[in-house]
Protein backbone atom coordinates (compact mmCIF):
# COMPACT_ATOMS: atom_id res chain seq x y z
CA UNK A 1 0.00 0.00 0.00
CA UNK A 2 1.68 3.20 -1.09
CA UNK A 3 -0.63 5.67 0.58
CA UNK A 4 -1.66 7.47 -2.56
CA UNK A 5 -5.39 6.90 -2.27
CA UNK A 6 -6.69 10.40 -2.89
CA UNK A 7 -10.38 10.96 -2.23
CA UNK A 8 -12.53 11.72 -5.21
CA UNK A 9 -13.19 15.39 -4.65
CA UNK A 10 -15.25 16.05 -7.79
CA UNK A 11 -18.80 15.36 -6.75
CA UNK A 12 -20.75 17.30 -9.37
CA UNK A 13 -19.63 18.29 -12.82
CA UNK A 14 -21.23 21.24 -14.50
CA UNK A 15 -23.15 20.16 -17.60
CA UNK A 16 -21.49 20.54 -20.94
CA UNK A 17 -23.30 22.63 -23.53
CA UNK A 18 -25.68 20.39 -25.36
CA UNK A 19 -29.28 19.89 -26.27
CA UNK A 20 -30.59 18.62 -22.94
CA UNK A 21 -28.11 20.33 -20.65
CA UNK A 22 -30.65 22.86 -19.42
CA UNK A 23 -32.96 20.08 -18.34
CA UNK A 24 -30.13 18.35 -16.52
CA UNK A 25 -29.11 21.57 -14.81
CA UNK A 26 -32.69 22.21 -13.74
CA UNK A 27 -32.84 18.67 -12.36
CA UNK A 28 -29.65 19.27 -10.40
CA UNK A 29 -31.05 22.48 -8.94
CA UNK A 30 -34.30 20.80 -8.01
CA UNK A 31 -32.36 18.01 -6.36
CA UNK A 32 -30.28 20.47 -4.35
CA UNK A 33 -33.39 22.40 -3.27
CA UNK A 34 -34.94 19.14 -2.16
CA UNK A 35 -31.84 18.25 -0.17
CA UNK A 36 -31.78 21.61 1.58
CA UNK A 37 -35.48 21.49 2.44
CA UNK A 38 -35.06 18.01 3.85
CA UNK A 39 -32.04 19.10 5.84
CA UNK A 40 -34.00 22.02 7.23
CA UNK A 41 -37.03 19.95 8.16
CA UNK A 42 -35.17 17.15 9.89
CA UNK A 43 -33.79 18.39 13.22
CA UNK A 44 -30.09 17.96 13.60
CA UNK A 45 -29.36 14.78 15.58
CA UNK A 46 -26.70 14.98 18.22
CA UNK A 47 -24.19 12.24 18.93
CA UNK A 48 -25.97 11.18 22.07
CA UNK A 49 -29.29 10.93 20.27
CA UNK A 50 -27.86 8.38 17.88
CA UNK A 51 -26.81 6.00 20.61
CA UNK A 52 -29.23 6.54 23.44
CA UNK A 53 -32.69 7.80 22.79
CA UNK A 54 -33.14 8.85 26.38
CA UNK A 55 -36.54 10.47 26.77
CA UNK A 56 -37.05 13.72 28.60
CA UNK A 57 -38.44 13.73 32.09
CA UNK A 58 -42.17 13.15 32.15
CA UNK A 59 -42.38 11.50 28.73
CA UNK A 60 -43.05 7.77 28.51
CA UNK A 61 -39.87 5.77 28.14
CA UNK A 62 -38.82 2.25 27.39
CA UNK A 63 -38.45 1.60 31.09
CA UNK A 64 -41.81 2.95 32.11
CA UNK A 65 -43.56 -0.39 31.70
CA UNK A 66 -41.78 -1.95 34.63
CA UNK A 67 -41.19 1.14 36.69
CA UNK A 68 -43.78 3.51 38.00
CA UNK A 69 -41.99 6.67 38.94
CA UNK A 70 -43.07 8.22 42.17
CA UNK A 71 -41.81 11.48 43.54
CA UNK A 72 -39.09 10.93 46.09
CA UNK A 73 -38.79 12.36 49.57
CA UNK A 74 -37.29 15.58 48.24
CA UNK A 75 -37.57 17.36 44.89
CA UNK A 76 -35.52 16.34 41.93
CA UNK A 77 -34.87 12.83 43.13
CA UNK A 78 -36.83 9.81 42.09
CA UNK A 79 -36.15 6.57 43.86
CA UNK A 80 -37.26 3.10 43.14
CA UNK A 81 -38.82 1.11 45.93
CA UNK A 82 -38.57 -2.34 44.52
CA UNK A 83 -38.56 -4.96 47.27
CA UNK A 84 -35.27 -6.73 47.76
CA UNK A 85 -34.20 -8.91 50.61
CA UNK A 86 -30.48 -9.35 50.96
CA UNK A 87 -28.67 -12.08 52.80
CA UNK A 88 -27.88 -11.78 56.48
CA UNK A 89 -24.24 -10.95 56.96
CA UNK A 90 -22.50 -12.31 60.01
CA UNK A 91 -20.30 -9.57 61.43
CA UNK A 92 -17.65 -10.05 64.13
CA UNK A 93 -19.58 -7.65 66.37
CA UNK A 94 -23.31 -7.10 65.85
CA UNK A 95 -23.12 -3.38 65.31
CA UNK A 96 -26.51 -1.79 66.13
CA UNK A 97 -27.12 0.94 63.55
CA UNK A 98 -30.47 1.78 65.13
CA UNK A 99 -28.92 2.71 68.48
CA UNK A 100 -26.36 4.99 66.89
CA UNK A 101 -28.27 6.60 64.04
CA UNK A 102 -31.83 6.55 65.33
CA UNK A 103 -31.76 6.69 69.11
CA UNK A 104 -28.68 8.83 69.54
CA UNK A 105 -29.05 10.69 66.22
CA UNK A 106 -25.42 10.43 65.15
CA UNK A 107 -24.89 11.66 61.61
CA UNK A 108 -23.93 8.99 59.06
CA UNK A 109 -21.02 11.11 57.92
CA UNK A 110 -19.53 11.17 61.40
CA UNK A 111 -18.36 7.57 61.11
CA UNK A 112 -18.47 7.03 57.34
CA UNK A 113 -16.50 10.20 56.87
CA UNK A 114 -14.82 9.30 53.59
CA UNK A 115 -18.13 9.29 51.72
CA UNK A 116 -18.03 13.00 51.11
CA UNK A 117 -14.46 13.12 49.83
CA UNK A 118 -13.65 9.84 48.12
CA UNK A 119 -15.09 7.05 46.04
CA UNK A 120 -15.73 4.72 48.94
CA UNK A 121 -17.63 5.49 52.12
CA UNK A 122 -15.27 3.45 54.21
CA UNK A 123 -15.54 1.82 57.61
CA UNK A 124 -14.27 3.94 60.50
CA UNK A 125 -11.03 2.91 62.22
CA UNK A 126 -11.32 1.28 65.64
CA UNK A 127 -9.89 4.43 67.19
CA UNK A 128 -13.05 6.29 66.19
CA UNK A 129 -15.18 3.70 68.01
CA UNK A 130 -12.95 3.91 71.04
CA UNK A 131 -13.18 7.69 71.03
CA UNK A 132 -16.63 7.31 72.54
CA UNK A 133 -16.60 3.78 73.86
CA UNK A 134 -13.63 4.17 76.15
CA UNK A 135 -16.17 6.01 78.31
CA UNK A 136 -19.69 5.11 77.12
CA UNK A 137 -21.32 1.74 77.78
CA UNK A 138 -18.15 -0.04 78.75
CA UNK A 139 -20.09 -2.72 80.65
CA UNK A 140 -21.82 -4.08 77.52
CA UNK A 141 -20.47 -7.40 76.17
CA UNK A 142 -20.16 -6.12 72.59
CA UNK A 143 -18.17 -3.11 73.72
CA UNK A 144 -15.89 -5.35 75.76
CA UNK A 145 -15.31 -7.43 72.62
CA UNK A 146 -14.42 -4.24 70.78
CA UNK A 147 -12.04 -3.25 73.56
CA UNK A 148 -10.30 -6.62 73.21
CA UNK A 149 -9.64 -5.93 69.54
CA UNK A 150 -8.44 -2.44 70.46
CA UNK A 151 -5.97 -3.72 73.05
CA UNK A 152 -4.67 -6.35 70.65
CA UNK A 153 -4.15 -3.61 68.09
CA UNK A 154 -6.35 -5.25 65.47
CA UNK A 155 -9.40 -4.13 63.58
CA UNK A 156 -12.52 -6.24 63.78
CA UNK A 157 -12.76 -8.15 60.47
CA UNK A 158 -15.91 -6.42 59.22
CA UNK A 159 -17.65 -8.02 56.23
CA UNK A 160 -18.69 -5.98 53.23
CA UNK A 161 -22.46 -5.80 52.81
CA UNK A 162 -22.94 -3.63 49.72
CA UNK A 163 -20.36 -5.22 47.46
CA UNK A 164 -20.50 -4.07 43.85
CA UNK A 165 -18.88 -6.17 41.12
CA UNK A 166 -15.30 -5.51 40.15
CA UNK A 167 -16.23 -3.88 36.85
CA UNK A 168 -18.43 -1.19 38.37
CA UNK A 169 -17.21 2.16 39.55
CA UNK A 170 -19.40 4.07 41.97
CA UNK A 171 -18.28 7.25 43.66
CA UNK A 172 -19.89 8.38 46.87
CA UNK A 173 -18.53 11.92 46.73
CA UNK A 174 -20.17 12.85 43.45
CA UNK A 175 -23.54 11.45 44.47
CA UNK A 176 -23.42 13.21 47.81
CA UNK A 177 -22.47 16.45 46.08
CA UNK A 178 -25.44 16.25 43.75
CA UNK A 179 -28.07 15.10 46.19
CA UNK A 180 -26.89 16.78 49.37
CA UNK A 181 -24.37 19.59 49.10
CA UNK A 182 -25.64 21.07 45.83
CA UNK A 183 -29.29 20.56 46.80
CA UNK A 184 -30.61 23.73 48.48
CA UNK A 185 -33.56 21.84 49.96
CA UNK A 186 -31.35 19.48 51.90
CA UNK A 187 -29.19 20.01 54.93
CA UNK A 188 -26.33 17.86 56.10
CA UNK A 189 -28.41 16.77 59.09
CA UNK A 190 -30.76 14.97 56.67
CA UNK A 191 -27.97 12.95 55.05
CA UNK A 192 -29.60 9.69 56.14
CA UNK A 193 -32.37 10.27 53.59
CA UNK A 194 -29.77 10.48 50.84
CA UNK A 195 -28.01 7.34 52.05
CA UNK A 196 -31.38 5.58 52.18
CA UNK A 197 -31.78 5.95 48.41
CA UNK A 198 -29.38 3.07 47.87
CA UNK A 199 -28.76 1.59 51.31
CA UNK A 200 -32.33 1.28 52.55
CA UNK A 201 -33.45 2.45 55.96
CA UNK A 202 -30.29 1.67 57.87
CA UNK A 203 -31.62 3.55 60.89
CA UNK A 204 -34.09 0.78 61.55
CA UNK A 205 -31.58 -2.06 61.16
CA UNK A 206 -29.25 -3.55 63.67
CA UNK A 207 -26.65 -5.24 61.47
CA UNK A 208 -26.68 -3.59 58.05
CA UNK A 209 -28.42 -5.60 55.37
CA UNK A 210 -28.87 -5.09 51.67
CA UNK A 211 -32.35 -3.68 51.02
CA UNK A 212 -31.87 -2.49 47.45
CA UNK A 213 -30.86 -4.74 44.60
CA UNK A 214 -28.07 -2.42 43.32
CA UNK A 215 -28.32 -3.95 39.88
CA UNK A 216 -27.61 -2.04 36.69
CA UNK A 217 -31.32 -1.48 36.19
CA UNK A 218 -31.52 0.06 39.66
CA UNK A 219 -28.74 2.49 38.75
CA UNK A 220 -29.97 3.37 35.25
CA UNK A 221 -33.53 4.07 36.36
CA UNK A 222 -32.30 6.71 38.79
CA UNK A 223 -29.80 8.03 36.24
CA UNK A 224 -32.57 8.39 33.73
CA UNK A 225 -34.91 10.15 36.12
CA UNK A 226 -32.26 12.56 37.36
CA UNK A 227 -30.29 13.19 34.15
CA UNK A 228 -27.26 11.23 35.23
CA UNK A 229 -24.56 10.26 32.76
CA UNK A 230 -25.52 7.46 30.41
CA UNK A 231 -22.15 6.68 28.91
CA UNK A 232 -21.05 3.07 29.48
CA UNK A 233 -17.49 3.92 30.38
CA UNK A 234 -18.56 6.38 33.07
CA UNK A 235 -19.45 3.48 35.35
CA UNK A 236 -17.90 0.39 33.81
CA UNK A 237 -14.19 0.10 34.24
CA UNK B 1 -39.66 29.78 11.66
CA UNK B 2 -38.45 26.45 12.97
CA UNK B 3 -37.53 25.49 9.41
CA UNK B 4 -35.27 28.50 9.10
CA UNK B 5 -33.80 27.92 12.53
CA UNK B 6 -33.08 24.27 11.80
CA UNK B 7 -31.57 25.22 8.49
CA UNK B 8 -29.24 27.78 10.05
CA UNK B 9 -28.37 25.38 12.84
CA UNK B 10 -27.57 22.57 10.42
CA UNK B 11 -25.58 24.88 8.22
CA UNK B 12 -23.50 26.23 11.10
CA UNK B 13 -22.86 22.70 12.33
CA UNK B 14 -21.81 21.73 8.86
CA UNK B 15 -19.47 24.70 8.53
CA UNK B 16 -18.00 24.09 11.96
CA UNK B 17 -17.58 20.43 11.16
CA UNK B 18 -15.44 21.20 8.15
CA UNK B 19 -12.98 23.15 10.26
CA UNK B 20 -12.18 20.47 12.82
CA UNK B 21 -12.62 17.44 10.63
CA UNK B 22 -16.16 16.68 11.74
CA UNK B 23 -15.36 15.90 15.36
CA UNK B 24 -16.90 19.01 16.94
CA UNK B 25 -19.56 16.97 18.73
CA UNK B 26 -17.12 15.68 21.31
CA UNK B 27 -16.87 17.10 24.82
CA UNK B 28 -13.18 16.31 24.85
CA UNK B 29 -11.01 14.63 22.32
CA UNK B 30 -8.11 12.91 23.97
CA UNK B 31 -5.10 12.73 21.75
CA UNK B 32 -1.44 11.98 21.89
CA UNK B 33 1.80 12.97 20.26
CA UNK B 34 4.83 10.66 20.28
CA UNK B 35 8.13 12.14 19.25
CA UNK B 36 10.14 9.30 17.72
CA UNK B 37 13.21 11.50 17.73
CA UNK B 38 13.10 11.54 21.53
CA UNK B 39 12.21 7.86 21.97
CA UNK B 40 15.17 5.77 23.10
CA UNK B 41 13.35 2.46 23.11
CA UNK B 42 13.90 1.90 26.82
CA UNK B 43 10.55 0.10 27.34
CA UNK B 44 9.76 2.06 30.50
CA UNK B 45 6.34 2.96 29.09
CA UNK B 46 5.57 -0.69 28.57
CA UNK B 47 6.49 -1.53 32.16
CA UNK B 48 4.44 1.38 33.46
CA UNK B 49 1.46 0.15 31.47
CA UNK B 50 1.81 -3.31 32.99
CA UNK B 51 1.81 -1.81 36.48
CA UNK B 52 -1.03 0.64 35.91
CA UNK B 53 -3.51 -1.45 33.99
CA UNK B 54 -3.25 -4.86 35.72
CA UNK B 55 -1.79 -6.49 32.64
CA UNK B 56 -1.11 -10.16 33.10
CA UNK B 57 2.39 -11.52 32.66
CA UNK B 58 1.73 -14.55 30.50
CA UNK B 59 5.12 -16.26 30.64
CA UNK B 60 7.56 -17.41 28.01
CA UNK B 61 5.48 -20.14 26.39
CA UNK B 62 2.39 -18.04 25.83
CA UNK B 63 4.56 -15.15 24.71
CA UNK B 64 6.05 -17.38 22.03
CA UNK B 65 2.50 -18.17 20.91
CA UNK B 66 1.90 -14.47 20.44
CA UNK B 67 -0.44 -14.08 23.39
CA UNK B 68 1.46 -11.37 25.23
CA UNK B 69 -0.74 -8.72 26.80
CA UNK B 70 1.44 -5.68 26.21
CA UNK B 71 -0.99 -2.83 25.57
CA UNK B 72 2.03 -0.63 25.01
CA UNK B 73 4.72 -2.31 22.97
CA UNK B 74 7.94 -1.06 21.44
CA UNK B 75 8.43 -2.13 17.86
CA UNK B 76 12.02 -2.18 16.68
CA UNK B 77 13.18 -1.59 13.13
CA UNK B 78 16.64 -1.55 11.55
CA UNK B 79 16.98 1.15 9.00
CA UNK B 80 20.73 0.90 8.38
CA UNK B 81 22.64 -2.03 6.87
CA UNK B 82 24.60 -4.18 9.23
CA UNK B 83 28.08 -2.73 9.21
CA UNK B 84 29.56 -4.73 12.06
CA UNK B 85 29.64 -8.42 12.78
CA UNK B 86 27.51 -10.21 10.23
CA UNK B 87 26.95 -13.22 12.42
CA UNK B 88 25.07 -11.19 15.00
CA UNK B 89 22.22 -10.08 12.86
CA UNK B 90 19.88 -9.06 15.66
CA UNK B 91 22.36 -6.98 17.59
CA UNK B 92 23.61 -4.31 15.31
CA UNK B 93 25.43 -1.37 16.69
CA UNK B 94 23.71 1.27 14.61
CA UNK B 95 20.45 1.93 12.93
CA UNK B 96 17.78 0.86 15.37
CA UNK B 97 14.63 2.90 15.44
CA UNK B 98 11.79 2.37 17.82
CA UNK B 99 8.10 2.89 17.61
CA UNK B 100 5.86 2.76 20.68
CA UNK B 101 2.60 1.20 19.64
CA UNK B 102 -0.61 1.42 21.59
CA UNK B 103 -4.27 1.61 20.63
CA UNK B 104 -4.53 4.55 18.24
CA UNK B 105 -8.04 5.45 19.50
CA UNK B 106 -9.30 5.81 15.94
CA UNK B 107 -12.15 8.22 15.42
CA UNK B 108 -13.51 6.10 12.59
CA UNK B 109 -12.54 2.86 14.23
CA UNK B 110 -12.72 -0.38 12.34
CA UNK B 111 -13.20 -2.41 15.50
CA UNK B 112 -16.43 -0.75 16.60
CA UNK B 113 -18.95 -1.61 13.88
CA UNK B 114 -18.05 -5.31 13.85
CA UNK B 115 -18.70 -5.94 17.53
CA UNK B 116 -21.89 -8.02 17.77
CA UNK B 117 -22.69 -6.88 21.32
CA UNK B 118 -21.50 -3.25 21.14
CA UNK B 119 -18.79 -3.82 23.71
CA UNK B 120 -16.49 -1.70 21.58
CA UNK B 121 -18.05 1.70 21.13
CA UNK B 122 -17.10 5.34 20.89
CA UNK B 123 -17.46 7.59 23.90
CA UNK B 124 -18.35 11.30 23.71
CA UNK B 125 -14.74 11.90 24.76
CA UNK B 126 -13.45 10.56 21.48
CA UNK B 127 -12.18 7.42 23.14
CA UNK B 128 -12.48 4.00 21.69
CA UNK B 129 -13.90 2.18 24.68
CA UNK B 130 -14.01 -1.49 25.48
CA UNK B 131 -16.59 -2.60 28.04
CA UNK B 132 -15.19 -5.77 29.53
CA UNK B 133 -18.32 -7.12 31.17
CA UNK B 134 -20.22 -6.86 27.91
CA UNK B 135 -17.55 -8.55 25.80
CA UNK B 136 -18.38 -12.10 24.73
CA UNK B 137 -15.02 -12.81 23.11
CA UNK B 138 -15.98 -13.11 19.47
CA UNK B 139 -12.60 -11.54 18.52
CA UNK B 140 -14.06 -9.80 15.45
CA UNK B 141 -12.60 -6.50 16.62
CA UNK B 142 -9.05 -7.82 16.85
CA UNK B 143 -9.31 -9.33 13.42
CA UNK B 144 -10.55 -6.07 12.00
CA UNK B 145 -7.94 -3.86 13.66
CA UNK B 146 -5.32 -2.85 11.08
CA UNK B 147 -2.77 -2.14 13.82
CA UNK B 148 -3.08 -5.47 15.70
CA UNK B 149 -3.39 -3.68 19.00
CA UNK B 150 -6.15 -5.63 20.65
CA UNK B 151 -5.25 -8.49 22.96
CA UNK B 152 -7.38 -11.45 23.86
CA UNK B 153 -7.37 -13.38 27.12
CA UNK B 154 -7.14 -16.94 25.89
CA UNK B 155 -6.62 -18.29 29.41
CA UNK B 156 -7.19 -17.13 32.97
CA UNK B 157 -3.83 -15.48 33.19
CA UNK B 158 -4.69 -13.78 36.49
CA UNK B 159 -4.47 -17.11 38.31
CA UNK B 160 -0.75 -17.42 37.71
CA UNK B 161 0.25 -13.86 37.03
CA UNK B 162 0.11 -12.48 40.54
CA UNK B 163 1.00 -15.07 43.21
CA UNK B 164 -0.14 -14.31 46.71
CA UNK B 165 1.61 -11.16 47.92
CA UNK B 166 1.75 -9.66 44.43
CA UNK B 167 -2.01 -9.37 44.10
CA UNK B 168 -1.84 -6.47 46.54
CA UNK B 169 -0.25 -4.37 43.78
CA UNK B 170 -3.32 -4.57 41.53
CA UNK B 171 -4.91 -1.30 40.62
CA UNK B 172 -8.42 -1.19 42.11
CA UNK B 173 -9.61 1.33 39.51
CA UNK B 174 -9.58 -1.19 36.71
CA UNK B 175 -10.93 -4.71 36.37
CA UNK B 176 -8.80 -7.81 36.43
CA UNK B 177 -9.87 -9.42 33.19
CA UNK B 178 -10.79 -13.07 32.99
CA UNK B 179 -10.47 -15.33 29.99
CA UNK B 180 -12.66 -14.72 26.98
CA UNK B 181 -12.38 -10.94 27.14
CA UNK B 182 -10.76 -8.63 24.63
CA UNK B 183 -8.71 -5.79 26.03
CA UNK B 184 -6.64 -2.91 24.77
CA UNK B 185 -5.10 0.42 25.67
CA UNK B 186 -7.67 2.81 27.12
CA UNK B 187 -5.56 5.98 27.28
CA UNK B 188 -5.60 5.33 31.07
CA UNK B 189 -9.32 6.00 31.25
CA UNK B 190 -9.30 5.53 35.03
CA UNK B 191 -7.04 8.55 35.35
CA UNK B 192 -9.23 10.55 32.98
CA UNK B 193 -12.28 9.57 35.01
CA UNK B 194 -10.66 10.52 38.30
CA UNK B 195 -9.40 13.85 36.98
CA UNK B 196 -12.84 14.70 35.59
CA UNK B 197 -14.46 13.75 38.86
CA UNK B 198 -12.02 15.90 40.82
CA UNK B 199 -12.62 18.82 38.46
CA UNK B 200 -16.37 18.48 38.90
CA UNK B 201 -15.98 18.38 42.67
CA UNK B 202 -14.15 21.71 42.51
CA UNK B 203 -16.66 23.14 40.02
CA UNK B 204 -14.06 23.90 37.41
CA UNK B 205 -13.19 22.76 33.95
CA UNK B 206 -10.53 20.18 33.37
CA UNK B 207 -7.17 21.74 32.63
CA UNK B 208 -4.26 20.69 30.51
CA UNK B 209 -1.85 18.71 32.66
CA UNK B 210 -4.51 17.33 35.00
CA UNK B 211 -4.24 13.96 33.32
CA UNK B 212 -1.02 12.12 32.66
CA UNK B 213 -1.13 8.65 31.25
CA UNK B 214 1.12 6.06 32.85
CA UNK B 215 3.40 5.86 29.82
CA UNK B 216 3.71 9.63 29.63
CA UNK B 217 4.49 9.86 33.33
CA UNK B 218 7.24 7.28 33.05
CA UNK B 219 8.86 8.36 29.79
CA UNK B 220 12.38 9.57 30.74
CA UNK B 221 12.73 11.74 27.64
CA UNK B 222 9.17 13.12 27.62
CA UNK B 223 8.58 11.70 24.18
CA UNK B 224 4.89 11.18 24.90
CA UNK B 225 2.49 14.12 25.25
CA UNK B 226 -1.14 13.56 26.11
CA UNK B 227 -4.05 15.97 26.32
CA UNK B 228 -7.27 17.32 24.96
CA UNK B 229 -7.31 18.16 21.27
CA UNK B 230 -10.46 20.22 21.72
CA UNK B 231 -8.63 22.52 24.14
CA UNK B 232 -6.84 24.85 21.79
CA UNK B 233 -4.17 25.76 24.32
CA UNK B 234 -3.15 22.29 25.35
CA UNK B 235 0.32 21.00 24.58
CA UNK B 236 -1.08 18.29 22.35
CA UNK B 237 -3.09 20.69 20.26
CA UNK B 238 -0.13 23.03 19.92
CA UNK B 239 2.08 20.17 18.76
CA UNK B 240 -0.52 18.98 16.25
CA UNK B 241 -0.85 22.54 15.07
CA UNK B 242 2.90 23.10 14.91
CA UNK B 243 3.44 20.08 12.73
CA UNK B 244 0.26 20.82 10.79
CA UNK B 245 -1.20 17.39 11.39
CA UNK B 246 -4.79 17.55 10.31
CA UNK B 247 -7.79 15.47 11.13
CA UNK B 248 -10.00 14.28 8.34
CA UNK B 249 -7.35 13.79 5.70
CA UNK B 250 -6.09 10.48 4.37
CA UNK B 251 -2.61 11.94 3.87
CA UNK B 252 -0.75 14.81 5.47
CA UNK B 253 0.80 17.41 3.20
CA UNK B 254 4.49 17.36 3.92
CA UNK B 255 6.20 19.98 1.80
CA UNK B 256 8.36 21.30 4.59
CA UNK B 257 10.74 18.65 6.06
CA UNK B 258 10.34 20.27 9.48
CA UNK B 259 6.71 19.22 9.59
CA UNK B 260 7.27 15.75 10.96
CA UNK B 261 3.80 14.69 12.03
CA UNK B 262 2.05 11.68 10.56
CA UNK B 263 -0.47 9.15 11.69
CA UNK B 264 -0.33 5.42 11.14
CA UNK B 265 -2.17 4.03 8.12
CA UNK B 266 -3.91 7.30 7.43
CA UNK B 267 -4.83 6.12 3.97
CA UNK B 268 -7.26 3.65 5.57
CA UNK B 269 -9.27 6.64 6.85
CA UNK B 270 -9.36 5.33 10.41
CA UNK B 271 -8.58 8.83 11.78
CA UNK B 272 -6.24 7.88 14.63
CA UNK B 273 -5.86 10.26 17.58
CA UNK B 274 -2.14 9.56 17.89
CA UNK B 275 0.40 11.53 15.91
CA UNK B 276 3.94 10.30 15.49
CA UNK B 277 6.71 12.79 14.79
CA UNK B 278 9.22 11.35 12.37
CA UNK B 279 12.72 10.59 13.45
CA UNK B 280 15.40 12.96 12.19
CA UNK B 281 18.39 11.18 10.72
CA UNK B 282 21.82 12.60 10.06
CA UNK B 283 22.67 12.02 6.45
Amino acid sequence: MNGDLEPNRVLFRLPRPGRRSGVRFLGLIMFLVGVFITAALVPAPSYADEIFTSPKQGEPSAWSGWLEKEPGPFPGVTINDEPFDGDDVEQPIEFPHNVHADTNKINCLYCHTYARRSDVAGIPPTSKCMGCHSVIATDQPRIQKLAEYWEKGESPPWKKVHDLPDYVRFTHERHLKKFLFDNPDMGVERVDEVCALCHGDVKKMTVAKKQKSLTMGFCTRCHEANDGPFDCQKCHK
Amino acid sequence: MSIVRNFIQDWSRYRKGIEDGGFHEYEHMWGMVIDLDKCTGCNACSVACYAENNLAVVGEDYFAHGQAMHWMRIERYWDEPNLGDKASKDTQEHGASFMPMMCQQCNAATCEPVCPVAAAYHTPDGLNAQIYNRCIGSRYCANNCPYRLRYFNFYSYYETSWPSPLDMQLNPDITVRDKGVMEKCTFCVQRIRTAKSDAKMDDRKIQDGDIKTACQQTCPTSAIVFGDLMDHESDVHLLWHKHQTKLGTPKQDKKNPELRGYRLYEQLNTEPSVTYLERVREV
